[in-house]
Formats: C-alpha cells, sequence, structure tokens
C-alpha cells in the first residue's frame, strides 16, 4: 500500500509536467465539448482525436483521450439538464430530475452540484485504482488462455444483456463484431481470411473507421433523417451568479454523492456499459431510501447527485479491467485499449511493472484532470451552454469534415474512409432496426483476443473443451454467465405468471 | 416495428450464411489444432441460428398479438438522407484529384444547403470560412499530411 503511494508520488510528477498538464487540459476541454454536443460522444470523439497523438509518446497521448473520456462524462450532464436532450447514454437518468430543477429556475446548482459530485466521485475512485489495481495485477497473472475466454464471454454476455431492447439482437450484434474481426491475417497461422485479394483488408478493418462510423457518421445520418425544424432547440443558459447551490441543497446531495460513487466504483468493475449501469442503479437506490420518494422526477437534487457521481466513478473504475486484464470491459475503454495498442502498449497484469511511467501518471492525470474540469465546469457552464446554440444544420456538416480528416490521417488512406461511410451506413441502419452498436464494437476489439485465448486454450487441452470448466476461475465466469443468460428467461416465466400467461414484448434488460 | 426485424433478421442471417460459407473454403482443422476457418465457421453458425431465434421469435409473436402499427412520431426525410450521402460520397471520390482544402469547402458548402441554409451568402461564407479554419487547424498547426491536389495548397 505505501509503494503505490509512492509510486502515485512519482506519477504526480509526470502528469504535473507543463507538456502532460496541457495535453490533460486539452483532453478536458475537447472531452467536455464532445459531452455537450448531442450526437458525438466519447466513442467518436477518442476515435477521431487518436490520429492527433500519434507524434506524442504514449503516456501523453493516454493521458488525453482518458481525459475526453472522462470530460465527455461531466459535459453530457449539462445539455440534459439545460435541454432534456442527454449529450452521452449515461446522462439519460440525469434529464429527470436535472431538467424538472432546470425548469424551476435551479439549472445552475442542477449543474454545479453535477460538477461537485463528479470531482469528489473521480477523485475518491481514483484512490480506489491506486490501491486495488496493482494487487489485483498479481492475481490477474494467474490468468490463462481458459481463464480469459471465459472472463470474455462473461463480458459479452452481461453487456449484450444490459444494451439494446433485446438480449438476441445484442448477441447477434456481437456475433457481427466478432466474424468483422476476423477479417486480414489469421493471428494464429497467418492465412489471409475473407480479404477476398485486396491488400488493404490484409490488415484488418480498422476499427478507428468502425467506430466513427458506426457512432460519428450513423448518429449524423439520424439527425439528418429529421425535417429541417427537428434540428434547432431552444437553450436555457444560466447565469454565473445563479450557479451555486445552497448549504441546503449540499447538505442533501452529500449522502447520494457519496452513496453514487460506491456504486459506480463497483458497476466499473463488472463487465457491462458501467457509467449507463451506475447512473441507473444509483437513481434507484436514492428514489428507495428517499424520505421523500414523490420529489424524484420533480426536481429532486438527489437525483442529478447520486447518479452524476456514480456516472464518474464507474468511468474511473472501469480503468481497472483494462489496465489489469487488458480486458476493456464498454466500447469507449475498447477504443482507449486500441489506442494503447497503437503506441505499442499491451495492457495486462504486466503493465504496472512494464510502463511505470504510463500507468501511474495516467492516473495521477486523472486526479489533475478532475481538478482542472470542475474548474472548466463551474464557471464556464455558460460558456459551454451557448455552444449548445450553434444551429445543428452548421454543426453536422462540420462533424462530417472532421470524421472524413480524422479518418484518413490514421493510415493516410482514401480506402478507410471508404470503411468509415460503409459503417456509418451500417450505423445508420442498426438505429433504424433498433439494434446496438457497442457490442459489435467491444466484439471486433476483443475478437482476436478471444479466438487466441480460444485456440490456444484448446491447444492445451489437445481439443478436450473440459479444460474450461476444470479450471475453478474459468468455471466461476462460466457459471455468471449461464447465471445471465438464464436472468432473461426467468424474467420471462415471472411476467407471464403475473399475466396469466401471454407473451412478453422483449427479453433483456433495461435500455442502455 | 415487426417488418423492421424481419428485415433485421433476415439480413444478418445471410451474413451468418455468407461468413460460413467462405470459412469453409479455408483450412478448418480439429479442435486440437484448429484451422483459421474454424472459428469463423462456428460464428457464422451461432450468428445464423440467432437469427432463426429472432426470426422464429418474432413469427410467434405476431401471430399471438395481431399486428399492431404505431404510426412514426417524426416524420422522416429520405431525400435529405440520399442527399447527404451523396454529397460525402462525391467529396471522397475527389478526396485526392481536388485536395483536401477545396474538397472541404466544397463539401460544407454542399452539405449546409441540403441542410437548408437557404441564403447563398451565409452558406458560402460561412463554408468558405470554416474551411480556411480547418486547413489551418490540420495542415497547418498539426502539420497532418493531406492531399494537396491540383490547386496545389
Amino acid at each position: 500500500m505505501f509503494e503505490s503511494f509512492q509510486h502515485l508520488i512519482t506519477g504526480f510528477g509526470i502528469a504535473l509536467t507543463i507538456h502532460n498538464l496541457f495535453y490533460c487540459l486539452m483532453g478536458a476541454i475537447i472531452g467536455t465539448l464532445v459531452g455537450v454536443l448531442p450526437g458525438l460522444g466519447p466513442i467518436a470523439g477518442i476515435a477521431l482525436l487518436i490520429p492527433a497523438t500519434y507524434n506524442l509518446n504514449a503516456t501523453s497521448a493516454i493521458i488525453m483521450l482518458a481525459g475526453i473520456y472522462y470530460g465527455a462524462m461531466y459535459g453530457g450532464s449539462t445539455t440534459s439538464i439545460l435541454l432534456n436532450v442527454p449529450g452521452e447514454t449515461a446522462s439519460v437518468i440525469t434529464c429527470i430530475d436535472g431538467y424538472q430543477m432546470a425548469q424551476r429556475g435551479r439549472a445552475g446548482p442542477a449543474l454545479a452540484t453535477c460538477a461537485i459530485g463528479s470531482f469528489i466521485a473521480g477523485s475518491i475512485a481514483i484512490l480506489g485504482l491506486v490501491f486495488l489495481a496493482p494487487p489485483l495485477a498479481e492475481a490477474a497473472l494467474a490468468f490463462g488462455p481458459p481463464e480469459y475466454f471465459s472472463l470474455m464471454v462473461f463480458g459479452f454476455i452481461v453487456l449484450c444483456n444490459v444494451t439494446g431492447s433485446s438480449l438476441i439482437k445484442s448477441l447477434m450484434m456481437a456475433v457481427i463484431g466478432l466474424i468483422i474481426g476476423t477479417i486480414g491475417l489469421d493471428p494464429v497461422t497467418g492465412v489471409a481470411r475473407f480479404t477476398f485479394n485486396s491488400m488493404s483488408l490484409l490488415s484488418g478493418i480498422e476499427f478507428v473507421a468502425v467506430a466513427i462510423g458506426l457512432f460519428g457518421i450513423g448518429e449524423v445520418l439520424a439527425n439528418v433523417e429529421k425535417p429541417l425544424e427537428f434540428l434547432e432547440g431552444t437553450v436555457l443558459v444560466p447565469r454565473l451568479r445563479e450557479l451555486y447551490p445552497t448549504l441546503q441543497d449540499f447538505k442533501k446531495s452529500i449522502g447520494p454523492i457519496l452513496r453514487g460513487t460506491g456504486i459506480g466504483f463497483g458497476v466499473g468493475l463488472v463487465p457491462g456499459p458501467a457509467p449507463v449501469i451506475a447512473t441507473y442503479s444509483s437513481y434507484m437506490v436514492e428514489r428507495k431510501i428517499s424520505r421523500n420518494p414523490g420529489e424524484f422526477g420533480k426536481g429532486a437534487i438527489e437525483g442529478v447527485a447520486g447518479p452524476e457521481s456514480a456516472n464518474n466513478s464507474a468511468c474511473q473504475s472501469a480503468f481497472i479491467p483494462l489496465f489489469v486484464l487488458g480486458i476493456p470491459f464498454a466500447p469507449p475503454t475498447a477504443i482507449l485499449l486500441g489506442a494503447l495498442l497503437i503506441h505499442g502498449v499491451s495492457p495486462g497484469p504486466l503493465m504496472i511493472g512494464q510502463h511505470p511511467a504510463l500507468f501511474w501518471g495516467v492516473i495521477a492525470s486523472m486526479y489533475i484532470g478532475n481538478f482542472i474540469l470542475l474548474i472548466l465546469n463551474l464557471p464556464f457552464v455558460p460558456l459551454f451552454a451557448n455552444i449548445l446554440r450553434i444551429p445543428k444544420k452548421v454543426l453536422l456538416p462540420l462533424v462530417i469534415l472532421f470524421c472524413i480528416t480524422g479518418m484518413y490521417t490514421v493510415n493516410n488512406s482514401v480506402f478507410d474512409i471508404w470503411m468509415m461511410l460503409l459503417f456509418g451506413g451500417i450505423g445508420f441502419l442498426i438505429r433504424k432496426l433498433d439494434y446496438e452498436g457497442a457490442p459489435l464494437l467491444l466484439a471486433l476489439v476483443l475478437g482476436p483476443k478471444l479466438e487466441v485465448a480460444f485456440r490456444q486454450s484448446l491447444m492445451i487441452s489437445h481439443g478436450d473443451f473440459r479444460i474450461f470448466l476444470d479450471r475453478s476461475i474459468s468455471m466461476g465466469f462460466l457459471l455468471a454467465t449461464l447465471l445471465f443468460l438464464l436472468i432473461p428467461v426467468f424474467r420471462i416465466i415471472l411476467k407471464s405468471a403475473g399475466k396469466g400467461g401471454g407473451p412478453t414484448g422483449s427479453i433483456g434488460g433495461n435500455k442502455g | 416495428m415487426s417488418r423492421d426485424e424481419v428485415i433485421g433478421g433476415t439480413l444478418a442471417f445471410f451474413f451468418g450464411a455468407a461468413a460460413a460459407y467462405f470459412s469453409l473454403k479455408m483450412p478448418i482443422g480439429t479442435f486440437r489444432a484448429a484451422g483459421s476457418g474454424l472459428f469463423p465457421l462456428g460464428l457464422g453458425i451461432l450468428l445464423m441460428g440467432l437469427s432463426l431465434v429472432l426470426l422464429i421469435k418474432v413469427y410467434v409473436q405476431a401471430k399471438a398479438t395481431r399486428e399492431k402499427t404505431t404510426p412514426s412520431e417524426v416524420p422522416r426525410s429520405a431525400k435529405q438522407v440520399i442527399l447527404f450521402v451523396s454529397a460525402i460520397t462525391v467529396a471522397t471520390l475527389l478526396f485526392k484529384p481536388l485536395g483536401y482544402p477545396l474538397v472541404s469547402f466544397l463539401l460544407l458548402f454542399a452539405l449546409l444547403r441540403i441542410l437548408g441554409m437557404r441564403r447563398w451568402v451565409y452558406s458560402l461564407s460561412l463554408s468558405l470560412l470554416t474551411a480556411t479554419g480547418v486547413y489551418f487547424l490540420f495542415v497547418l498547426w498539426l502539420q497532418i499530411p493531406l492531399p494537396k491536389g491540383w490547386i496545389g495548397l
């Protein structure tokens, strides 16, 4: 524990250099912007900025990209409160009470509570990251290919269970992602697969093209489809002096903030779109234990403080599986894994020992980033809110231009732009058909790892599938997977029993 | 809704079938020493199975509840999307021959017009200003090598 503390101080030394501070600030500002602008979430934001980090060292690059991720979480709440439009999916819950507070002229305290809650949650979660990651990395050294395979299967099933309207449809997207992930050279034998004699496909489908296509272009096209009058909206811009919460507000919020931090931290450690589940769970808990549950939905500050803190805390703890196991459990961390690989860093149990400057530098930068975001978000909220006044008909063409430029710079290749456009079309189509892009993207990034783990396991066991059950950690993950698969079935049985045997609308979890 | 489900399920089924078909042309090997086709073959079959489950579920539900047609809450403009995508496609085709600065200006101008910016002066000046700003940002400041095209900028 003392050792971790020492390393953290070294990390602060790295993060506090002028160079890294600049990139942390850039990440925080870009992240807030990305979060504020509806239609441009953290996934497309990080993917777009990856090419801009090519000339940087890995530490500065990840400091900036991580800043975009947690910065977007701060920014996302601004649009939820002022516009009733969530900037990204994790802010959906904040809309409920945040917008109601804004309607009652209390937008300022709502925004300030978000920023303060996020800061407290982020700071506590980073401490958890510091002290939990090293021992977990040591434990993860016991993981062999069967454990990694079962863990990844578990991750997919949990993610599919909680995203979208239907488990089957999310699973289909994950399998499509896995198939797309097999395009290119076979990681074990080097045979070309599904390349159809194209040289450009030999290195596989560029995941940045899929990310920008599905989440950037797809979202823009979905917006373009709406009639022109839907592209405009009215924005409430609070004045600076209205921003500060009263002592009463603070007293009401501190409990939800601390509980939200705990819930978020726990949820971030397990597979799934952590911020979404964390905000949802925190809201439910706060409503359940509140003395005035009737206030919820009508502008209760607890309904803003809890979920926003949970959101930020989950966002920070989601870095633990990424750094310690090398396995991202949600698309934003999957994109960060891609960025780490591009910079020659392979996350996993050995990363803390092999790249201590990067690991501790990035963690310390998150703390600094949280502080920067607090400063950015309190006095500059009116400024960010004004950005929302840019009409969408101006914003959407600009997003397209940024997507094309960003995509070209990845490999200086027009082929990648075509790929991005193809996935943009797919992204548009899956939105129309009510599918989710998140499982596809995660499967694309994890696919090659999953296949290698699967084939290595079978090589070790001479083709015997019992290897996945004979090893206790692997069996534990598979049992948990089975449990998650059975939850929707139980839900259907319970529902139909309650209704007297009628069929149910959808299987799957809450809307992501 | 149900029609969308059928379209989605059918498309996914054929995607899975294509993946399985092309995987069979690769070495399959055994479980002990898997060839490069085994994993995608398994995935193709799995996707076909999942799509079938979805299609059966949709069929059973449609029979049980009788199709409920819910009118779309927002009117959609397919023409706008087609024009928008066409403009991006043409811009990508001209990306190398015309060069980045010119293509970015033309693309912005076209997209602004498609999205309903009626005044020529506004859309021209806005696209010129933005394209210049983006050129300064990417080419001059970030020094990203973007195609110069025949205008040579």
